[in-house]
Protein backbone atom coordinates (compact mmCIF):
# COMPACT_ATOMS: atom_id res chain seq x y z
CA UNK A 1 0.00 0.00 0.00
CA UNK A 2 1.24 3.47 -0.52
CA UNK A 3 -0.91 6.93 0.14
CA UNK A 4 -4.22 5.98 -1.58
CA UNK A 5 -3.06 8.39 -4.34
CA UNK A 6 -6.15 7.32 -6.65
CA UNK A 7 -8.58 7.88 -3.23
CA UNK A 8 -6.78 10.97 -2.61
CA UNK A 9 -6.63 12.66 -5.49
CA UNK A 10 -10.65 11.39 -6.58
CA UNK A 11 -11.57 13.05 -3.04
CA UNK A 12 -9.70 16.12 -3.90
CA UNK A 13 -11.86 16.53 -7.32
CA UNK A 14 -15.21 15.77 -5.37
CA UNK A 15 -13.93 18.72 -2.73
CA UNK A 16 -13.39 21.16 -5.67
CA UNK A 17 -17.00 20.15 -6.97
CA UNK A 18 -18.94 20.97 -3.66
CA UNK A 19 -16.91 23.92 -3.07
CA UNK A 20 -18.11 24.48 -6.62
CA UNK A 21 -21.67 23.71 -5.76
CA UNK A 22 -21.70 25.80 -2.32
CA UNK A 23 -20.27 28.71 -4.58
CA UNK A 24 -23.03 28.79 -7.20
CA UNK A 25 -25.66 28.01 -4.59
CA UNK A 26 -24.12 31.31 -2.32
CA UNK A 27 -23.56 33.26 -5.78
CA UNK A 28 -27.80 31.91 -6.27
CA UNK A 29 -28.90 33.59 -3.26
CA UNK A 30 -26.64 36.62 -3.52
CA UNK A 31 -28.31 37.61 -6.85
CA UNK A 32 -32.02 36.67 -5.80
CA UNK A 33 -31.74 38.94 -3.29
CA UNK A 34 -30.28 41.64 -5.22
CA UNK A 35 -33.40 41.09 -7.86
CA UNK A 36 -35.42 41.74 -4.48
CA UNK A 37 -33.55 44.78 -3.81
CA UNK A 38 -33.92 46.19 -7.40
CA UNK A 39 -36.60 44.47 -8.63
CA UNK A 40 -34.57 43.10 -11.50
CA UNK A 41 -37.01 40.36 -12.83
CA UNK A 42 -34.68 39.44 -15.23
CA UNK A 43 -31.65 38.64 -12.61
CA UNK A 44 -34.28 36.73 -10.75
CA UNK A 45 -34.74 34.36 -13.77
CA UNK A 46 -31.22 34.06 -14.61
CA UNK A 47 -31.42 31.98 -10.58
CA UNK A 48 -34.12 29.86 -11.75
CA UNK A 49 -31.70 28.69 -15.13
CA UNK A 50 -28.55 28.43 -12.44
CA UNK A 51 -30.51 26.06 -10.34
CA UNK A 52 -30.03 23.62 -12.99
CA UNK A 53 -26.37 23.96 -12.61
CA UNK A 54 -26.19 23.16 -8.62
CA UNK A 55 -28.82 20.20 -9.29
CA UNK A 56 -26.08 18.78 -11.80
CA UNK A 57 -23.46 18.99 -9.72
CA UNK A 58 -25.01 17.08 -6.72
CA UNK A 59 -25.64 14.12 -9.37
CA UNK A 60 -22.31 14.41 -10.38
CA UNK A 61 -21.01 14.68 -6.77
CA UNK A 62 -23.17 11.97 -5.21
CA UNK A 63 -22.24 9.26 -8.46
CA UNK A 64 -18.56 10.23 -7.87
CA UNK A 65 -18.56 9.49 -4.05
CA UNK A 66 -21.12 6.49 -4.64
CA UNK A 67 -18.08 5.24 -7.18
CA UNK A 68 -15.67 5.51 -4.45
CA UNK A 69 -17.26 3.71 -1.82
CA UNK A 70 -18.16 0.79 -4.15
CA UNK A 71 -14.46 0.89 -5.34
CA UNK A 72 -11.64 2.19 -3.10
CA UNK A 73 -13.68 0.83 0.04
CA UNK A 74 -12.98 3.90 2.35
CA UNK A 75 -12.54 3.31 6.17
CA UNK A 76 -12.83 5.72 8.79
CA UNK A 77 -11.95 9.58 8.20
CA UNK A 78 -12.38 8.91 4.42
CA UNK A 79 -15.32 6.77 4.90
CA UNK A 80 -16.62 9.65 7.08
CA UNK A 81 -16.06 12.07 4.62
CA UNK A 82 -18.11 10.40 1.96
CA UNK A 83 -21.09 10.01 3.99
CA UNK A 84 -20.66 13.63 5.15
CA UNK A 85 -20.48 14.69 1.12
CA UNK A 86 -23.87 12.90 0.66
CA UNK A 87 -25.62 15.25 3.63
CA UNK A 88 -23.64 18.31 2.09
CA UNK A 89 -24.82 18.30 -1.26
CA UNK A 90 -28.12 17.22 0.04
CA UNK A 91 -28.63 20.25 1.92
CA UNK A 92 -27.05 22.29 -0.47
CA UNK A 93 -29.28 21.46 -3.29
CA UNK A 94 -32.21 22.15 -1.41
CA UNK A 95 -30.62 25.95 -0.37
CA UNK A 96 -30.20 26.22 -4.19
CA UNK A 97 -34.06 25.52 -4.29
CA UNK A 98 -34.92 28.16 -1.41
CA UNK A 99 -33.20 30.95 -3.23
CA UNK A 100 -34.91 30.12 -6.51
CA UNK A 101 -38.26 30.68 -3.97
CA UNK A 102 -36.90 33.72 -3.14
CA UNK A 103 -36.20 34.78 -6.65
CA UNK A 104 -39.80 33.22 -7.93
CA UNK A 105 -41.07 35.63 -4.99
CA UNK A 106 -39.30 38.48 -6.83
CA UNK A 107 -41.10 37.83 -10.24
CA UNK A 108 -44.35 37.41 -8.93
CA UNK A 109 -44.35 40.31 -6.26
CA UNK A 110 -42.83 42.46 -9.34
CA UNK A 111 -44.50 45.67 -10.04
CA UNK A 112 -45.73 46.18 -6.76
CA UNK A 113 -45.23 49.13 -4.37
CA UNK A 114 -42.16 47.84 -2.33
CA UNK A 115 -42.33 46.33 0.60
CA UNK A 116 -40.98 47.68 3.63
CA UNK A 117 -39.67 44.13 5.21
CA UNK A 118 -37.88 43.80 2.10
CA UNK A 119 -34.89 44.51 4.81
CA UNK A 120 -35.25 42.15 6.79
CA UNK A 121 -35.43 39.48 4.14
CA UNK A 122 -32.38 40.78 2.70
CA UNK A 123 -30.52 40.90 6.12
CA UNK A 124 -32.12 37.05 6.52
CA UNK A 125 -30.48 36.48 2.92
CA UNK A 126 -27.06 38.15 3.31
CA UNK A 127 -26.63 35.67 6.37
CA UNK A 128 -27.94 32.30 4.43
CA UNK A 129 -24.86 33.70 1.82
CA UNK A 130 -22.06 33.98 5.11
CA UNK A 131 -24.03 31.00 6.39
CA UNK A 132 -23.51 28.81 2.83
CA UNK A 133 -19.53 29.90 2.17
CA UNK A 134 -18.57 29.03 5.76
CA UNK A 135 -20.42 25.73 6.00
CA UNK A 136 -18.69 24.58 3.11
CA UNK A 137 -15.71 26.45 3.91
CA UNK A 138 -15.56 24.44 7.39
CA UNK A 139 -16.06 21.05 5.39
CA UNK A 140 -13.03 21.94 3.06
CA UNK A 141 -11.15 23.06 6.07
CA UNK A 142 -12.10 20.24 8.54
CA UNK A 143 -12.81 22.60 10.57
CA UNK A 144 -15.47 21.37 13.26
CA UNK A 145 -15.10 24.64 15.22
CA UNK A 146 -16.07 27.03 12.24
CA UNK A 147 -18.60 24.50 12.07
CA UNK A 148 -20.39 25.41 15.47
CA UNK A 149 -19.57 29.06 14.86
CA UNK A 150 -21.28 29.18 11.37
CA UNK A 151 -24.20 27.01 12.78
CA UNK A 152 -24.87 29.75 15.39
CA UNK A 153 -25.76 32.10 12.61
CA UNK A 154 -29.01 30.74 12.33
CA UNK A 155 -29.68 32.65 15.06
CA UNK A 156 -29.63 35.93 13.50
CA UNK A 157 -31.78 34.35 10.64
CA UNK A 158 -34.59 32.73 12.73
CA UNK A 159 -34.21 35.99 14.83
CA UNK A 160 -35.36 38.29 11.52
CA UNK A 161 -37.78 35.49 10.24
CA UNK A 162 -39.88 36.17 13.39
CA UNK A 163 -39.71 39.58 13.31
CA UNK A 164 -40.93 38.94 9.43
CA UNK A 165 -43.48 37.15 10.49
CA UNK A 166 -44.77 39.61 13.50
CA UNK A 167 -44.86 42.49 10.92
CA UNK A 168 -46.49 40.69 8.08
CA UNK A 169 -49.50 40.10 10.05
CA UNK A 170 -49.52 43.05 11.47
CA UNK A 171 -49.93 44.57 8.25
CA UNK A 172 -52.28 42.02 7.13
CA UNK A 173 -54.14 43.42 9.83
CA UNK A 174 -53.94 46.73 9.34
CA UNK A 175 -54.83 46.01 5.50
CA UNK A 176 -56.83 43.12 5.10
CA UNK A 177 -57.01 43.66 1.27
CA UNK A 178 -53.04 42.75 1.04
CA UNK A 179 -53.36 39.52 2.59
CA UNK A 180 -52.35 37.73 -0.06
CA UNK A 181 -48.81 39.68 -0.65
CA UNK A 182 -48.02 39.70 2.99
CA UNK A 183 -48.97 35.76 2.69
CA UNK A 184 -46.52 35.22 0.24
CA UNK A 185 -43.69 37.86 2.19
CA UNK A 186 -44.44 35.21 5.46
CA UNK A 187 -43.60 31.59 2.77
CA UNK A 188 -40.87 33.32 1.41
CA UNK A 189 -39.31 34.43 4.70
CA UNK A 190 -39.92 30.92 5.79
CA UNK A 191 -37.93 29.44 2.88
CA UNK A 192 -34.58 31.33 3.91
CA UNK A 193 -35.38 30.08 7.55
CA UNK A 194 -35.41 26.99 6.34
CA UNK A 195 -32.23 27.82 4.30
CA UNK A 196 -30.34 28.48 7.24
CA UNK A 197 -31.74 24.82 8.81
CA UNK A 198 -30.04 23.32 5.78
CA UNK A 199 -26.68 24.76 6.31
CA UNK A 200 -27.03 23.92 10.44
CA UNK A 201 -27.48 20.53 8.88
CA UNK A 202 -24.49 20.86 6.74
CA UNK A 203 -22.19 22.42 9.80
CA UNK A 204 -23.56 19.11 11.58
CA UNK A 205 -22.59 16.88 8.61
CA UNK A 206 -18.92 18.34 9.56
CA UNK A 207 -18.63 17.70 12.99
CA UNK A 208 -19.92 14.03 12.29
CA UNK A 209 -17.14 13.75 9.58
CA UNK A 210 -13.95 15.46 11.77
CA UNK A 211 -15.30 14.04 15.19
CA UNK A 212 -17.36 10.80 14.42
CA UNK A 213 -19.91 12.14 16.51
CA UNK A 214 -23.59 13.02 15.55
CA UNK A 215 -24.66 16.45 17.05
CA UNK A 216 -27.92 18.60 17.31
CA UNK A 217 -26.41 22.56 16.37
CA UNK A 218 -28.36 25.35 17.49
CA UNK A 219 -31.28 23.55 18.92
CA UNK B 1 12.45 -25.12 21.23
CA UNK B 2 12.82 -23.13 24.75
CA UNK B 3 9.10 -21.96 26.18
CA UNK B 4 10.49 -19.62 28.79
CA UNK B 5 7.32 -19.01 31.17
CA UNK B 6 8.20 -15.99 33.20
CA UNK B 7 5.25 -17.18 35.81
CA UNK B 8 4.39 -20.43 37.11
CA UNK B 9 0.53 -20.84 38.09
CA UNK B 10 -1.61 -23.56 39.73
CA UNK B 11 -3.73 -25.32 38.23
CA UNK B 12 -7.04 -24.42 40.47
CA UNK B 13 -9.70 -26.08 38.02
CA UNK B 14 -7.62 -29.13 37.61
CA UNK B 15 -7.76 -28.78 34.37
CA UNK B 16 -6.51 -31.59 31.80
CA UNK B 17 -3.49 -30.01 30.27
CA UNK B 18 -0.97 -32.23 31.93
CA UNK B 19 0.66 -34.80 30.09
CA UNK B 20 -0.35 -37.42 32.59
CA UNK B 21 -3.86 -37.09 31.33
CA UNK B 22 -4.10 -37.37 27.70
CA UNK B 23 -7.49 -38.01 27.43
CA UNK B 24 -10.40 -36.26 25.92
CA UNK B 25 -12.42 -34.68 28.13
CA UNK B 26 -16.30 -35.78 28.07
CA UNK B 27 -17.63 -32.10 28.92
CA UNK B 28 -20.26 -31.58 26.34
CA UNK B 29 -20.45 -28.73 23.90
CA UNK B 30 -23.54 -27.64 25.90
CA UNK B 31 -21.67 -27.00 28.74
CA UNK B 32 -19.48 -25.11 27.66
CA UNK B 33 -21.92 -23.03 25.36
CA UNK B 34 -24.17 -22.46 28.53
CA UNK B 35 -21.17 -20.98 30.56
CA UNK B 36 -22.49 -18.22 31.50
CA UNK B 37 -19.26 -16.58 32.99
CA UNK B 38 -18.50 -13.57 31.38
CA UNK B 39 -14.85 -14.36 32.33
CA UNK B 40 -12.16 -14.23 28.72
CA UNK B 41 -11.83 -16.88 26.85
CA UNK B 42 -7.83 -15.99 26.97
CA UNK B 43 -6.44 -13.48 28.66
CA UNK B 44 -2.90 -12.58 27.70
CA UNK B 45 -0.98 -10.61 30.20
CA UNK B 46 2.81 -9.26 29.53
CA UNK B 47 3.27 -11.41 26.42
CA UNK B 48 6.89 -10.99 24.91
CA UNK B 49 8.27 -13.48 22.12
CA UNK B 50 11.65 -13.38 20.65
CA UNK B 51 13.07 -14.81 17.80
CA UNK B 52 17.01 -17.09 17.83
CA UNK B 53 17.99 -14.08 16.21
CA UNK B 54 16.90 -11.89 18.87
CA UNK B 55 14.06 -10.24 16.87
CA UNK B 56 11.64 -8.86 19.59
CA UNK B 57 8.31 -9.71 17.61
CA UNK B 58 5.96 -9.23 20.26
CA UNK B 59 6.36 -6.66 23.02
CA UNK B 60 4.14 -7.05 26.53
CA UNK B 61 1.07 -7.77 24.58
CA UNK B 62 -1.73 -7.58 27.08
CA UNK B 63 -5.49 -8.42 25.99
CA UNK B 64 -8.47 -10.34 26.65
CA UNK B 65 -10.62 -12.12 24.23
CA UNK B 66 -14.43 -12.13 25.25
CA UNK B 67 -15.90 -15.53 24.53
CA UNK B 68 -17.88 -16.89 21.75
CA UNK B 69 -17.08 -13.91 19.82
CA UNK B 70 -14.68 -13.24 16.66
CA UNK B 71 -11.76 -11.30 16.91
CA UNK B 72 -9.69 -10.08 14.13
CA UNK B 73 -5.83 -9.32 14.75
CA UNK B 74 -4.72 -7.22 12.10
CA UNK B 75 -1.35 -5.42 11.09
CA UNK B 76 0.99 -4.82 8.19
CA UNK B 77 3.28 -7.43 7.67
CA UNK B 78 6.02 -8.29 10.31
CA UNK B 79 3.54 -6.59 13.29
CA UNK B 80 3.85 -9.73 15.21
CA UNK B 81 0.40 -10.78 14.77
CA UNK B 82 0.60 -14.58 13.43
CA UNK B 83 3.56 -15.26 16.05
CA UNK B 84 1.10 -14.00 18.83
CA UNK B 85 -1.39 -15.80 17.70
CA UNK B 86 0.89 -18.74 17.25
CA UNK B 87 1.43 -17.98 21.19
CA UNK B 88 -1.81 -18.66 21.95
CA UNK B 89 -1.54 -22.44 21.70
CA UNK B 90 2.39 -22.90 22.10
CA UNK B 91 2.51 -23.27 18.55
CA UNK B 92 5.90 -21.02 18.51
CA UNK B 93 7.89 -23.83 20.48
CA UNK B 94 8.01 -25.68 16.95
CA UNK B 95 10.44 -22.98 15.95
CA UNK B 96 13.91 -23.81 17.32
CA UNK B 97 15.26 -20.90 19.81
CA UNK B 98 11.89 -18.87 20.38
CA UNK B 99 11.36 -17.87 23.79
CA UNK B 100 8.00 -16.49 25.64
CA UNK B 101 7.47 -14.31 28.30
CA UNK B 102 4.19 -13.18 29.87
CA UNK B 103 1.42 -15.08 30.58
CA UNK B 104 -1.25 -16.61 28.31
CA UNK B 105 -4.28 -17.78 30.55
CA UNK B 106 -7.02 -20.56 29.30
CA UNK B 107 -9.44 -20.82 32.24
CA UNK B 108 -7.09 -19.13 34.43
CA UNK B 109 -4.63 -21.42 33.50
CA UNK B 110 -1.04 -20.64 32.39
CA UNK B 111 -0.67 -22.57 29.49
CA UNK B 112 2.75 -22.19 29.72
CA UNK B 113 3.24 -23.05 33.56
CA UNK B 114 5.22 -26.11 34.02
CA UNK B 115 3.79 -29.34 33.81
CA UNK B 116 1.18 -28.20 31.39
CA UNK B 117 1.35 -30.63 27.81
CA UNK B 118 0.93 -28.57 24.91
CA UNK B 119 -0.18 -31.53 23.34
CA UNK B 120 -3.24 -30.23 25.64
CA UNK B 121 -3.26 -27.24 25.13
CA UNK B 122 -3.87 -27.51 21.46
CA UNK B 123 -6.60 -29.81 22.05
CA UNK B 124 -8.49 -26.82 23.65
CA UNK B 125 -6.89 -24.19 21.34
CA UNK B 126 -7.45 -25.90 17.88
CA UNK B 127 -5.38 -23.89 15.09
CA UNK B 128 -6.83 -23.01 11.36
CA UNK B 129 -4.18 -22.11 8.97
CA UNK B 130 -3.35 -20.49 6.16
CA UNK B 131 -3.06 -22.92 3.30
CA UNK B 132 -6.05 -25.92 3.85
CA UNK B 133 -3.49 -28.74 4.99
CA UNK B 134 -5.93 -32.03 5.55
CA UNK B 135 -4.25 -35.16 5.81
CA UNK B 136 -3.43 -37.65 3.03
CA UNK B 137 -6.42 -39.75 4.41
CA UNK B 138 -10.26 -39.57 3.71
CA UNK B 139 -12.28 -37.19 4.21
CA UNK B 140 -13.92 -39.14 7.23
CA UNK B 141 -10.44 -40.15 8.15
CA UNK B 142 -10.01 -36.38 8.69
CA UNK B 143 -12.12 -35.66 11.35
CA UNK B 144 -11.80 -38.83 13.15
CA UNK B 145 -8.24 -39.04 13.10
CA UNK B 146 -7.73 -36.47 15.60
CA UNK B 147 -11.04 -37.43 17.65
CA UNK B 148 -9.39 -40.88 17.99
CA UNK B 149 -5.72 -40.06 18.99
CA UNK B 150 -7.72 -37.82 21.62
CA UNK B 151 -9.58 -41.18 22.94
CA UNK B 152 -13.14 -40.30 21.29
CA UNK B 153 -14.69 -43.54 22.10
CA UNK B 154 -18.10 -42.06 20.90
CA UNK B 155 -20.25 -43.02 17.92
CA UNK B 156 -17.35 -41.63 15.57
CA UNK B 157 -19.73 -41.61 12.62
CA UNK B 158 -22.09 -39.02 14.39
CA UNK B 159 -18.74 -37.31 15.08
CA UNK B 160 -17.71 -36.94 11.76
CA UNK B 161 -21.19 -35.52 10.81
CA UNK B 162 -22.09 -33.28 12.83
CA UNK B 163 -18.46 -31.72 12.62
CA UNK B 164 -19.06 -31.53 8.71
CA UNK B 165 -22.64 -30.42 9.50
CA UNK B 166 -21.43 -27.15 11.51
CA UNK B 167 -18.83 -26.15 8.88
CA UNK B 168 -21.40 -26.94 5.97
CA UNK B 169 -19.73 -29.35 4.28
CA UNK B 170 -21.77 -32.12 5.01
CA UNK B 171 -24.27 -32.01 2.11
CA UNK B 172 -21.26 -31.83 -0.25
CA UNK B 173 -19.27 -34.72 0.73
CA UNK B 174 -21.60 -36.78 2.87
CA UNK B 175 -21.36 -39.48 -0.48
CA UNK B 176 -18.00 -39.13 -0.94
CA UNK B 177 -16.65 -40.10 2.25
CA UNK B 178 -13.86 -42.28 1.42
CA UNK B 179 -12.77 -40.18 -1.03
CA UNK B 180 -9.31 -38.27 -0.38
CA UNK B 181 -9.55 -35.26 1.28
CA UNK B 182 -7.19 -34.33 -1.54
CA UNK B 183 -10.15 -34.08 -4.04
CA UNK B 184 -11.92 -31.83 -2.58
CA UNK B 185 -11.60 -27.89 -3.89
CA UNK B 186 -9.39 -25.72 -1.95
CA UNK B 187 -12.15 -24.15 -0.28
CA UNK B 188 -13.83 -26.97 0.57
CA UNK B 189 -9.90 -28.78 2.13
CA UNK B 190 -10.40 -25.54 4.25
CA UNK B 191 -13.42 -26.04 5.72
CA UNK B 192 -12.80 -29.72 5.98
CA UNK B 193 -9.46 -28.55 8.15
CA UNK B 194 -12.16 -26.40 10.19
CA UNK B 195 -14.38 -29.32 11.00
CA UNK B 196 -10.83 -31.30 12.22
CA UNK B 197 -10.12 -28.63 14.42
CA UNK B 198 -13.91 -28.85 15.95
CA UNK B 199 -14.12 -32.38 15.77
CA UNK B 200 -11.92 -32.20 19.01
CA UNK B 201 -14.37 -30.02 20.37
CA UNK B 202 -12.46 -26.77 21.16
CA UNK B 203 -13.16 -23.85 23.17
CA UNK B 204 -11.22 -21.71 21.45
CA UNK B 205 -10.21 -21.49 16.97
CA UNK B 206 -7.56 -19.93 16.05
CA UNK B 207 -7.55 -18.78 12.51
CA UNK B 208 -4.05 -17.46 10.77
CA UNK B 209 -5.18 -15.76 7.36
CA UNK B 210 -7.65 -18.46 7.12
CA UNK B 211 -9.22 -17.75 3.69
CA UNK B 212 -5.81 -15.66 2.15
CA UNK B 213 -5.45 -18.95 -0.53
CA UNK B 214 -9.21 -19.30 -1.53
CA UNK B 215 -11.21 -17.85 -3.58
CA UNK B 216 -14.12 -14.88 -3.41
CA UNK B 217 -16.83 -17.54 -3.08
CA UNK B 218 -15.02 -19.91 -0.70
CA UNK B 219 -13.92 -17.39 1.23
CA UNK B 220 -17.52 -16.01 1.39
CA UNK B 221 -18.67 -19.88 3.02
CA UNK B 222 -15.76 -19.57 5.46
CA UNK B 223 -17.17 -15.99 6.50
CA UNK B 224 -20.42 -17.44 6.62
CA UNK B 225 -19.09 -20.26 8.51
CA UNK B 226 -17.79 -18.36 11.24
CA UNK B 227 -21.01 -16.10 12.43
CA UNK B 228 -22.08 -19.42 13.07
CA UNK B 229 -18.80 -20.82 15.00
CA UNK B 230 -18.55 -18.02 17.30
CA UNK B 231 -22.28 -19.00 19.08
CA UNK B 232 -19.85 -22.22 20.36
CA UNK B 233 -16.26 -21.30 20.19
CA UNK B 234 -14.44 -18.24 20.68
CA UNK B 235 -12.61 -17.53 17.37
CA UNK B 236 -9.38 -15.36 16.60
CA UNK B 237 -8.39 -14.79 13.02
CA UNK B 238 -4.94 -12.91 11.92
CA UNK B 239 -6.24 -11.31 8.53
CA UNK B 240 -4.48 -9.24 6.05
CA UNK B 241 -7.38 -8.82 4.62
CA UNK B 242 -9.20 -5.09 6.47
CA UNK B 243 -12.40 -5.67 4.62
CA UNK B 244 -12.81 -9.25 6.12
CA UNK B 245 -11.90 -8.41 9.60
CA UNK B 246 -14.62 -5.46 9.91
CA UNK B 247 -17.45 -8.24 8.12
CA UNK B 248 -16.49 -10.77 10.28
CA UNK B 249 -15.07 -9.79 13.94
CA UNK B 250 -16.92 -8.09 17.14
CA UNK B 251 -13.77 -6.52 18.23
CA UNK B 252 -10.36 -6.00 16.28
CA UNK B 253 -6.83 -5.36 17.32
CA UNK B 254 -4.25 -3.57 15.67
CA UNK B 255 -0.73 -4.19 16.24
CA UNK B 256 2.27 -2.34 15.00
CA UNK B 257 6.01 -3.82 15.40
CA UNK B 258 4.73 -6.09 18.11
CA UNK B 259 2.83 -3.85 20.13
CA UNK B 260 -0.71 -3.40 20.48
CA UNK B 261 -1.74 -0.27 19.59
CA UNK B 262 -5.73 -0.37 19.47
CA UNK B 263 -8.08 -3.00 20.50
CA UNK B 264 -11.93 -1.67 20.21
CA UNK B 265 -15.73 -3.02 18.75
CA UNK B 266 -14.65 -3.82 15.42
CA UNK B 267 -17.30 -0.91 13.89
CA UNK B 268 -15.37 1.78 16.50
CA UNK B 269 -11.91 0.74 15.14
CA UNK B 270 -13.05 1.04 11.42
CA UNK B 271 -15.47 3.80 11.51
CA UNK B 272 -13.42 6.13 14.38
CA UNK B 273 -9.97 4.72 15.31
CA UNK B 274 -8.78 6.63 18.62
CA UNK B 275 -5.11 6.15 17.22
CA UNK B 276 -3.98 8.02 14.23
CA UNK B 277 -1.43 5.07 13.44
CA UNK B 278 -4.72 2.99 13.43
CA UNK B 279 -6.46 5.69 11.40
CA UNK B 280 -3.77 5.74 8.46
CA UNK B 281 -2.86 1.91 8.47
CA UNK B 282 -6.95 0.96 8.36
CA UNK B 283 -7.25 3.46 5.39
CA UNK B 284 -4.41 2.26 3.48
CA UNK B 285 -1.61 4.68 3.99
CA UNK B 286 0.95 2.52 5.38
CA UNK B 287 1.49 -1.00 5.39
Amino acid sequence: MGNRTQLMDEMNRLRHDLLLMGTRVEESLRKAAEAMRTQDVELAREVKADDELVNALQLKIEDQAAMLIATQQPVARDLRELVAVFKATDNLERSGDHAVHLAKAVIKLAGEPPFRHIERLERMANSGCEMVRGAVGAFLARDAEEARRIAALDDEIDHEHKAVVDEALGFMRDHPEQIERANRIIKTAGFLERLGDHMTNLCEAVVYMVEGSHVELNE
Amino acid sequence: MTANSTTTRENPQGLDLAPEAPTLRTESLDAVKNDASDAPALDVRGLDIRYADGFHAVKGLAMSFPKRSVTAIIGPSGCGKSTALRAFNRMNELIPGTTTGGEVLFRGVNIYAPGVDPVQVRRWIGMVFQKPNPFPKTIYENIAWGARINGFQGDMDELVESSLVQVALWDEVKDKLKKSAYALSGGQQQRLCIARAIAVRPEIILMDEPTSALDPISTSKIEDLLDELKKRYTIIIVTHNMQQAGRVSDSTAFLLHGELVEYAPTKDLFFNPRDERTESYISGRFG
